[in-house]
């Protein structure tokens, strides 16, 4: 059975259409990318999955339950969804380890010191154990964004969630991301990636999505989309224009 | 509802007294907002000072009046000094309490804005030949006051409130007088009451004529 | 009167002193907290009494303040104690200034990590108590630091309503010593060294719970 099936998902903000009926299906330990132009509704996407934003219309099935339903347990739905941000959003306010901890004591009622060795555990993962009492401040934006990777993993998601990873990073620490995220994709972690960089998409991905105007305009694997894609948009968007022929 | 009607035919028959209270406030509050900017760009000034111990005796005065309450310098001044024969008004003794104690806070609204200021601004002016005291004429303090108008405004305010207490002291401003009215009419209430409302209708026209002031004066640019 | 009696006197004064200033700073919290807690509640009316109550308490004078809930509620049937009139006068105008500290505060963390929170399944409670406030707090101190120094410095009104507070002892002490000038110099010097006290611990609890690099944007 598929983790997760989206049909037909419709957002609307005030008359004007972002998603347009979107199909997706992600079955358990795939990877997924989408990509597409900016403004496109990736972001959209993503959140409707995990309702920080409704749909207008549409489902959702979370393995084999609709979540679009109003009786859904939204916050219980979001525990099982691992959500890394682009510009890593860690509580600035708490060290690395008490960022990864949080979730646990809060929404899992972990004791402090079960969480401790659970958050250890993920940072360590993460490579990031030795600065697990920095501050955000504190810290390059790579190794935010492992400690944001490593505050998803720890309550054990059924799927992880990227939305441009790497975006807002240096090529160098890129690729530091892209290391961490192939590893999980090693570790049969099932993921679904959003992302302009072309890099990450080839090395991650079982399948790429194209996302236009609000649709799903291809899917395939990633060689495939890449290279000379029938598709002239598709073309166009990985910079093969017909120049290229 | 006939306590309202009383009450009104009390202060009718009080109104020139309370008319003339109103003056000494309005009197009292314009003086000392105008004092306290002149002496809060003076202490400000001095804060800039190269020579260390004006910096240090500037920054203590501005500690100090900033952690001392006003009525107690007022009653050093009022009942303290007539011991050495030294007798001023009641209004010659607030407007030099508030005039020291506005200049501190607003020398420091001052210091606050100058350290959000692009220095090198100050730089560029004085590499172009500027003296000293011309880059604080014509760059910063312009600047800075533009910047410090919402602090200075609240100061403004602070001004017109904190003038209710030197009836401590024997100016009769217009709270002396509603406390005079409250005395004979025993409607402590309703007098108070209208005291308040009537400061806050003070405060409401400050805060009007501030936004007009901010709408035409803020730097195009210099806030999100 | 000898030297040593004058500073009993002085420090009993200070004790009540302490008493109004904690009394109204306490009042303050609680209501500004309150205050900006509830700002966040999307409700029309709510908006405009929370509104209201923090415009009417900047705008009226302390003193003006304090007789009115003093001298007048008894007028219309409600006696209220020295100290409760203070904490109802000082004590919620310090609540208003304070409200607006927190509510900038508020609005200067980062909406990001409001999103990642919930994204992570926290309630808006969570999210308030774990994220929100922690941050809120840290943002505020040179504000409630600003505050707590202004109500310092209003407490010697405690003296209008009968609480024997340092003013109230300075001003016996003038009277019967004929040395006003030397009291009023000395409790200007015994108020500024409390002003420094108050400084020194809001510093001290500031570098407890400092986290580096946390300002605001
Ligand atoms: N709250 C909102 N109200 C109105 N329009 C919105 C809102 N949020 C997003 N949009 C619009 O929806 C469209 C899709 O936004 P979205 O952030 O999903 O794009 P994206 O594909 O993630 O783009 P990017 O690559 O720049 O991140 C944009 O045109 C945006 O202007
Ligand atoms: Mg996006």
């Amino acid at each position: 059975m598929a983790l997760l099936e989206v049909r037909n998902l419709v957002k609307e903000y005030d008359g004007k259409t972002v998603l347009a009926g979107v199909d997706l299906d992600l079955e358990e330990g795939q990877v997924k990318v989408v990509m597409g132009p900016s403004g496109c509704g990736k972001s959209t996407l993503l959140r409707c999955l995990n309702r920080l934003i409704d749909p207008t219309s549409g489902q959702v099935i979370f393995r084999g339950e609709d979540v679009t339903r109003p009786d859904t347990d939204v916050r219980a739905l979001r525990q099982r969804i691992g959500f890394v941000f682009q510009h890593f959003a860690l509580y600035r306010h708490l060290t690395a380890l008490e960022n990864v901890t949080l979730g646990l004591r809060k929404l899992r009622h972990m004791p402090a010191r079960e969480a401790n060795e659970k958050a250890m555990h993920e940072l360590r993962r993460m490579n990031m154990h030795e600065h697990a009492d920095k501050y955000p401040a504190q810290l390059s934006g790579g190794q935010k964004q492992r400690v944001a990777i490593a505050r998803a993993l720890a309550m054990d998601p059924a799927v992880l969630f990227f939305d441009e990873p790497t975006s807002a990073l240096d090529p160098l620490m890129s690729r530091e991301i892209v290391a961490v995220i192939n590893q999980l994709y090693l570790d049969n972690v099932t993921m679904l990636c959003v992302t302009h960089d072309l890099f990450l998409a080839k090395y991650i991905s079982d399948r790429v999505l194209f996302l236009d105007e609000g649709r799903v305009r291809a899917e395939g694997g990633a060689d495939q989309m890449f290279s000379d894609h029938d598709d002239p948009r598709i073309r166009a968007f990985f910079g093969h224009g017909p120049q290229d022929r | 509802m006939s306590g309202w009607l009383s009450f009104l035919h009390d202060a009718l028959d009080y109104w020139p007294q309370i008319l003339a209270g109103l003056g000494n406030t309005v009197l009292l509050a314009v003086i000392i907002t105008v004092t306290g900017l002149i002496g809060g760009v003076f202490v400000f000034y001095l804060t800039l000072s190269p020579n260390r111990l004006y910096r240090r005796v500037t920054e203590g005065y501005i500690s100090f009046f900033i952690g001392t309450p006003l009525i107690v310098l007022l009653f050093l001044m009022y009942y303290g000094l007539p011991q050495w024969g030294l007798r001023l008004s009641p209004l010659t003794v607030s407007v030099i309490g508030f005039t020291m104690n506005v200049a501190a806070y607003n020398a420091r609204y001052l210091m606050t804005a100058y350290n959000g200021l692009d220095h090198g601004e100050l730089e560029a002016a004085r590499a172009q030949g500027f003296s000293g005291l011309q880059v604080f004429r014509f760059v910063t303090l312009p600047q800075v006051l533009r910047m410090s108008i919402p602090g200075l405004t609240n100061q403004t305010i602070l001004n017109l409130k904190d003038s209710s207490i030197v009836f401590l002291i024997q100016y009769t401003e217009f709270f002396a007088q509603m406390q005079d009215l409250a005395a004979r009419n025993f409607q402590y209430f309703k007098t108070y009451l209208v005291a308040g409302i009537v400061y806050l209708l003070l405060v409401s026209i400050i805060v009007i004529a501030a936004r007009q002031l901010e709408r035409r004066f803020v730097m195009p640019g210099t806030r999100a | 009167m000898s030297f040593l009696q004058i500073l009993t006197l002085l420090a009993a004064g200070a004790g009540y002193t302490l008493l109004v200033t904690l009394a109204c700073i306490a009042t303050g919290l609680a209501v500004g907290l309150l205050v900006a807690m509830l700002s966040r509640v999307r409700s029309r009316p709510l908006q405009f009494l929370l509104g209201s109550f923090t415009y009417v308490f900047r705008g009226v004078p302390v003193l003006v303040l304090l007789f009115l809930v003093f001298f007048g509620l008894p007028g219309i049937g409600i006696r209220v104690p020295p100290l409760g009139a203070m904490m109802l006068s000082l004590g919620l105008i310090a609540g208003a200034y304070l409200a607006e500290v927190f509510r900038g505060a508020l609005d200067a963390i980062d909406q990001n990590e409001i999103v990642a929170a919930e994204a992570m399944g926290m309630s808006r409670l969570q999210i308030l108590l774990s994220i929100e406030v922690p941050q809120m707090l840290r943002f505020s101190v040179p504000g409630m630091l600003n505050e707590f120094t202004t109500v310092l410095k209003y407490s010697p009104f405690a003296y209008t309503v009968g609480i024997p507070d340092i003013m109230k002892q300075a001003m016996a002490l003038a009277a019967t010593t004929l040395r006003g000038l030397e009291i009023y110099l000395a409790i200007g010097l015994l108020y500024f060294a409390i002003y420094k006290l108050i400084l020194v611990a809001v510093r001290a609890l500031e570098r407890r719970f400092r986290v580096p690099g946390l300002t605001p944007p």
